[in-house]
């Protein structure tokens, strides 16, 4: 069976374990990172050099980077299922918004999300917080351009190219931020908390 | 007629014409970002939002992320050499690709931006020797890859060697103290063999 290493309040780990539900993959994972640590001892570091989690060991194929290991469990296990769109194209442009969502959206959201969830409030630099809020807001912003002439990321259906952006999303709508009026990001974000696997693995694990 | 958007001095377009030109696929091209500008004109951002080059015009689709493009011109163009065809094998160069663009270009950009961008009086040595010290410690997690592989793929040159390809010309033509890596140092001497490389990466040279 598929193991999955990494805890579950990643959100990285979160793309994966979503995506498996989605697409009915049965998999076991195993707590690693964050407070439960083990990344970083060396039979985890000889799957994983990088020490980050996900890692995915499928039958003994070792595979990491989150986005890497959902195009490898979608394209092996999903090509049947409403969520692998059916041309290269689509599947091309859906699949920018992985990308996107790595060296665009992530990077402000991380000093937004570590200072407000992960740090003591009296360490707290409400400076910085701001200025990377102002950041996430943009990126966000690039959603709402899209999201006005397209129902999801990946096209018209709902895709796996969708699922990367999503977490940061969640993230955006529930943390304790001052947040500008998105209207098609906020109806995207309400079909994809519809979602049952996006609830479980996502919403209610919260912000941790 | 494939139409590229972006100054060939960016290491994001170089990836892009770095595989068109390892296929030998006729493109045009035309300089947009850095002293060019146009990258904030309505007319591209109506293409791409984020102001960022490259953006690539192929037929009816408009596609940016220079990965996204590099996969879909190797997908559809070369199947089976850039793009392997077995989806283990593909799924491996993905991860490479990726690691690039979430661990090795982020820390690329404070030891290139100020040496190569700044003036000499406005930098920092002390963080940019730090910056390339941390730089060195992702190029070491690669570099142990190389040591039971050729490419970053496996056995041979595929799509997964080119967001990396012009990161490693940095590497090596900053003036950084470098770690000795000697599995790099051989995977970037078979890079400065081919042809395509030297004339989108190399013969461009750091600006």
């Amino acid at each position: 069976m598929l193991k999955i290493l990494g805890r579950n309040t990643s959100s990285n780990v979160q793309k994966v374990v979503w995506l498996c539900e989605e697409i009915d993959l049965p998999f076991e994972r195993s707590d690693l990172g964050g407070p439960f640590g083990g990344n970083n001892e060396p039979d985890y570091l000889a799957l994983n050099p990088n020490a980050r989690v996900p890692t995915i060991d499928d039958d003994g194929f070792i595979l990491w980077e989150s986005n890497a290991c959902v195009r490898y469990l979608v394209e092996k296990y999903g090509q049947d299922t409403p969520i692998w769109p059916k041309s290269l194209q689509d599947r091309a442009s859906g699949g920018r918004w992985m990308d996107w969502a790595s060296t665009t959206l992530s990077p402000p959201h991380v000093p937004v999300f570590q200072g407000l969830i992960r740090t003591p409030e009296a360490e707290r630099d409400m400076d910085a917080i701001a200025r990377a809020r102002d950041g996430f807001s943009k990126a966000v912003a690039v959603l709402e351009w899209w999201l006005a002439d397209h129902a999801f990321l990946s096209g018209d259906d709902f895709g796996f190219g969708d699922i990367p952006a999503a977490p940061f999303v969640f993230r955006w709508f529930n943390l304790p931020i001052e947040r500008e009026d998105y209207p098609n990001v906020q109806r995207w974000y309400d079909a994809i908390a519809a979602r049952p696997a996006f609830k479980k693995n996502v919403i209610d694990i919260g912000l941790q | 007629m494939l139409l590229v958007k972006g100054r060939n001095t960016s290491s994001n377009v170089m990836k892009v014409l770095w595989t068109l030109a390892e296929i030998g696929l006729k493109h045009e091209r035309e300089d947009i970002g850095g002293p060019y500008g146009g990258n904030d004109r309505a007319e591209y951002r109506a293409l791409n939002p984020n102001g960022l080059v490259p953006t690539v015009i192929d037929h009816d689709l408009v596609l940016w992320e220079s990965n996204t493009i590099v996969r879909w011109l190797a997908a559809n163009h070369s199947l089976d050499r850039l793009c392997p065809a077995d989806t283990g094998d593909r799924a491996r160069c993905e991860m490479w690709m990726d690691w690039q663009l979430s661990v090795l270009n982020p820390l690329m950009v404070p030891v290139f931006h100020p040496l190569v961008r700044l003036p000499e009086e406005d930098r920092d040595p002390a963080a940019i020797a730090a910056a390339a010290a941390k730089w060195g410690e992702a190029w070491k997690i690669f570099d142990g890859h190389l040591a039971d592989n050729a490419y970053a793929g496996g056995n041979s040159f595929t799509m997964a060697d080119i967001p990396l390809g012009p990161l490693a010309y940095r590497w090596f033509e900053l003036p950084i103290d470098r770690p000795n890596l000697p599995h790099l140092r051989r995977w970037y001497d078979a890079l400065c063999a081919r042809p395509a490389y030297r004339a989108n990466v190399v013969k461009i040279g750091l600006v």
